[in-house]
């Protein structure tokens, strides 16, 4: 997607002021610990995404990027601390700048602002893995699979995915969960109905039976059949509108039973039962402070996550990171699963309750519409009360929450006032009281009673079938879905494995070049066996070494990248990643670098210079595509083993008179200097196996090394007779020579200005030759085009030639019959 | 739809998914309306929330 030519970096983190060069090749930056590196990678990550994870996210505690990202001494002033990056994006061939400052890390500045120039930086923003450090290496390899999951499923981008598997289910779920009431709603229509007709069974042949003998009694023409819009009172005449309507004495007798018989079971030992379960079950929940006021958070943070769709929030307008809210607060509700199984297996146990207080309720309608109809009307107010009692705890126990007034309102369910049952019986003595209605008018009322519950249950019908060819429908689209994800992720998971296991083949081709490996979805989680020696296959951390870890963790995120990004995979930063992984295995991952991603810009922090070494010899990173951190202060943040930088704060030194401070530097970066002369120049070096020389042990080798070097390739000219290249080399040997007598580094250990420590004997003048001849020393190991310290080629074997970076300098040591 | 060009060579697991979920529904001969408004909801609004895909399948009929 992207490359970066190089970064500013101003008062961010423990860095005050510093730009890199990278110059959309890859970088390396060196130094011990605590000298900065990290602070270059938290700056370019800030500059690409907003964000610096080292600072946010899980178990970062009390730390925060707006208060902790600026340097401590600019802690109270955000503005201060800025980062700015060129960037290359090759697909559109533009150059652009992002600036950031940490007042306001959601706004970059870009220019050019283009619209596909922010797409391409859209995705980067996405992409915050092509940071990836060695905390983050090691969460794919030994974490626990559902972790594991969690972290692939991050890089993948598969929250997107998951979400839409949970949404799809919760919608199934949800529409299954509406045919409860509605099947409650089509089994009290049936009961009513069947109670009305008098029959056990609810048959076409039985009804036409029944209601063709009540027409007959009208003289009505019988029924042949009954469909879906058959009226039983077909044809019978509408009552005028002045003509009363009577209470059908038989049918309201009848349902008064039914209501009675509904308030027993309401008041049954079995309801009391199911209550006392259920109560304890809530008191369980609601005793635990923690846990009740996780039910309520629980619920809160499900809401939230489907409302929750702004990149501000609603209340204060202070913007957010959606993708990273998002994760916070799925987190939290991950914490809160018992909760929710809980609340679960709580609402199984309250359906029933509801079930009975709606057939309650519906019967208590019943005859309160009977009520109506008696002369005088009856008020039946308990009936009324009772029947709002009904619908105003069908609806608390369906909310659960809050716990407390459910569990109130639990208790009250089985408790059935003496007042409702006055009612009824009042009722029952007035209808019972009624006259016995003519033939003709029982088989009217009959009809008329009939045929309205006969709708009452199409339309219960209808709507059943509504909801439950969504249910099917619904579920249908979350299978369907669900098994499309599968077979999707398994072929992406076919495919990481099998570059994982070639990646980590290549680097450790000596001993495990038939290496594999095997990516087990299951479940949410994400199992991760590795092939040892052909025994078997085990998790990562039970037989491989740290070392080994480190490199399968390199390999599985590189194998991701490429799926991921594919050919845009052009830039990533390896913050420290291979701490574990020894010499020879660096070296490999380097080849592996440069041969399968030979597209892309690594950016790589190392406290190893040997390591940075193996990345210029194998070509990762050419001569200047490297900083050398030295040290770093509060004051001045890092400083780098840069010849112009060195050689201005020795001079400084000296000009104040601190000839300690100057000689003490000069000492150090000679030996910095020379181990890299030494390395280039193929010097050989008494070995040491703490790898701690001093300049004594490396500076006169690598002068006796440029001066042998000259000698042969003086005789390799000879060889061929070329007079001219032998003058040449002459006269280069003579100055190298000179330059070597000046400095005395040859007599090192009699150099009484360096060695010695009698830098408080010298004064500024006497140490400023000192300085002058060191430089110039230097100066003779440098191509005098390009600046770069010359080197042999090639670094093993026998040695060819001396050559520069750039090339301008090429020095052949072959002798005609070599 | 097309890939943007920017991103060519970029692999949108999302996108291959959702992709693969429109497909099997299509074989699953489920009308081209739900399936169309599916995919403006999954892979055009980028909408992955339970309301919005709520409204993307039960447009025609709301939940009684």
């Amino acid at each position: 997607m992207i490359r970066v030519e190089s970064i500013t970096i101003s008062e961010f983190r423990g860095i005050r002021d510093l730009t890199l060069d990278f110059k959309e090749k890859s970088f390396a930056i060196c130094g011990p610990n605590g000298t900065g590196k990290s602070g270059v990678v938290d700056a370019l990550e800030f500059a690409l995404t907003g964000n610096v994870s080292r600072l946010s996210g899980e178990g970062r505690g009390d730390v925060s990027l707006k208060q902790h990202g600026p340097h401590v001494d600019k802690r109270n002033d955000p503005d201060k601390a800025r980062v700015t990056v060129r960037v290359t994006i090759p697909s559109l061939s533009k150059n652009i700048t992002i600036e950031r400052s940490l007042k306001n890390p959601a706004a970059a500045k870009v220019v050019p602002a283009d619209p596909a120039v922010l797409q391409v930086l859209r995705q980067v923003e996405a992409h915050p893995e092509i940071v990836l450090s060695r905390r983050e290496l090691i969460r794919y390899v030994i974490a626990t699979p559902g972790k594991r999951a969690e972290e692939v499923q991050a890089l993948l981008h598969l929250d997107q995915v998951e979400q839409v598997r949970l949404g799809l289910q919760k919608i199934a779920n949800t529409c299954e969960k509406q045919l409860i009431p509605l099947d409650t709603a089509i089994r009290q229509a049936r009961e009513n109905l069947l109670r009305a007709l008098g029959i056990y069974e609810l048959t076409k042949e039985k009804v036409l039976a029944i209601a063709n003998a009540q027409r007959a009694t009208l003289s009505l023409p019988a029924l042949i059949d009954l469909t879906e819009t058959t009226s039983l009172k077909d044809g019978m005449a509408t009552p005028s509108p002045a003509q009363p309507q009577r209470i059908p004495k038989a049918q309201a007798l009848a349902d008064i039973r039914a209501t009675r018989e509904a308030l027993a079971e309401i008041g049954s030992d079995d309801t009391m039962k199911r209550v006392v379960e259920v109560s304890a079950d809530l008191n369980v929940l609601i005793e635990d402070p923690a846990v009740a006021a996780s039910v309520k958070r629980e619920a809160f943070f499900t809401t939230g996550m489907e409302l929750v769709e702004a990149r501000a929030c609603p209340f204060c307008d202070t913007p957010w990171d959606l993708g990273e809210l998002k994760k916070h607060v799925q987190a939290k509700i991950d914490h809160l699963k018992e909760v929710s199984r809980k609340r679960r297996a709580a609402e199984t146990k309250i359906a029933p309750l509801i079930a009975t207080l709606r057939k309650v309720q519906a019967a208590i309608n019943t005859v309160v519409g009977y009520a109506a109809l008696a002369t005088p009307p009856l008020a039946l107010k308990a009936a009324h009360e009772y029947d709002v009692h009904c619908r105003t705890a069908i609806e608390r126990l369906n909310a659960l929450l809050p716990l407390a007034e459910t569990i109130t309102v639990l208790a009250n369910v089985p408790i059935i006032p003496q007042t409702i049952l006055d009612d009824i019986r009042e009722l029952e003595q007035v209808v019972a009281a009624l006259p016995e209605p003519t033939k003709q008018d029982a088989a009217r009322e009959w009809l008329v009673v009939v045929q309205e519950r006969l709708e009452i249950w199409r339309d219960a019908m209808r709507k059943h079938k509504i909801a439950k060819d969504q249910a099917l429908r619904t579920r249908q689209i979350s299978d369907i879905y669900a098994a499309a994800s599968d077979k999707v992720l398994a072929g992406i998971y076919a495919d990481v494995e099998k570059d994982f296991a070639s990646l980590y083949g290549f680097i450790n081709r000596e001993d495990e070049d038939k290496f594999k490996a095997q990516l087990i979805p299951s479940l949410g989680k994400l199992g991760f066996d590795v092939d040892f020696y052909g025994r078997g296959f085990f998790p990562p951390g039970a037989y491989h070494s740290e070392g080994h870890q480190d490199g399968m963790g390199l390999c599985l995120y590189l194998a991701l990248m490429k799926h991921l990004q594919g050919g845009n995979f052009t830039f990533s930063v390896l913050d420290d990643v291979l701490m574990s992984v020894d010499a020879g295995h660096r070296r490999e991952v380097c080849a592996l670098l440069k041969k399968e991603f030979p597209n892309t810009q690594f950016i790589m922090t190392t406290h190893d210079p040997i390591w940075l070494r193996h990345m210029r010899t194998e070509g990762i990173i050419g001569g200047r595509s490297a900083v050398h951190f030295r040290n770093w202060s509060v004051d001045y943040g890092p400083t780098r083993w840069d010849a112009r930088d060195v050689w201005t704060e020795i001079e400084d030194y000296r000009k104040e008179s601190d000839v300690r401070a100057a000689a003490s530097l000069l000492r150090h970066y000679l030996e910095y200097e020379s181990a890299e002369l030494c390395h280039r120049l193929r010097a050989p070096v008494e070995f040491r196996g703490d790898a701690q020389y001093q300049l004594g042990e490396l500076l006169p080798p690598a002068i006796t090394r440029m001066s042998e070097l000259y000698r042969r390739a003086k005789e390799a000219a000879n060889s061929r007779n070329q007079r001219e290249i032998i003058e040449q080399i002459t006269v280069r040997e003579a100055e190298f020579a000179k330059l070597a007598a000046i400095s005395k580094a040859e007599q090192w250990q009699v150099n009484v200005a360096v060695h010695y420590n009698s830098w408080d004997n010298l004064g500024k003048e006497d140490f400023a030759p000192v300085v002058k001849a060191f430089r110039d020393l230097l100066g003779g190991f440098m191509c005098s085009d390009c600046g770069e310290y010359l080197r042999v080629s090639p670094d093993r074997e026998t040695p060819e030639s001396i050559r520069c970076d750039c090339g301008k300098t090429m020095i052949n040591l072959l002798k005609k019959s070599e | 739809m097309t890939t943007s060009p920017i991103l060519e060579g970029t692999s949108d697991v999302p996108a291959q998914v959702f992709e693969k979920f429109l497909q099997a529904l299509r074989n699953a001969s489920a009308s081209a309306e739900l399936v169309a408004r599916l995919r403006k909801t999954l892979l055009e609004d980028k909408k992955f929330t339970e309301r919005a895909l709520k409204e993307a399948i039960l447009v025609e009929e709301p939940l009684p």
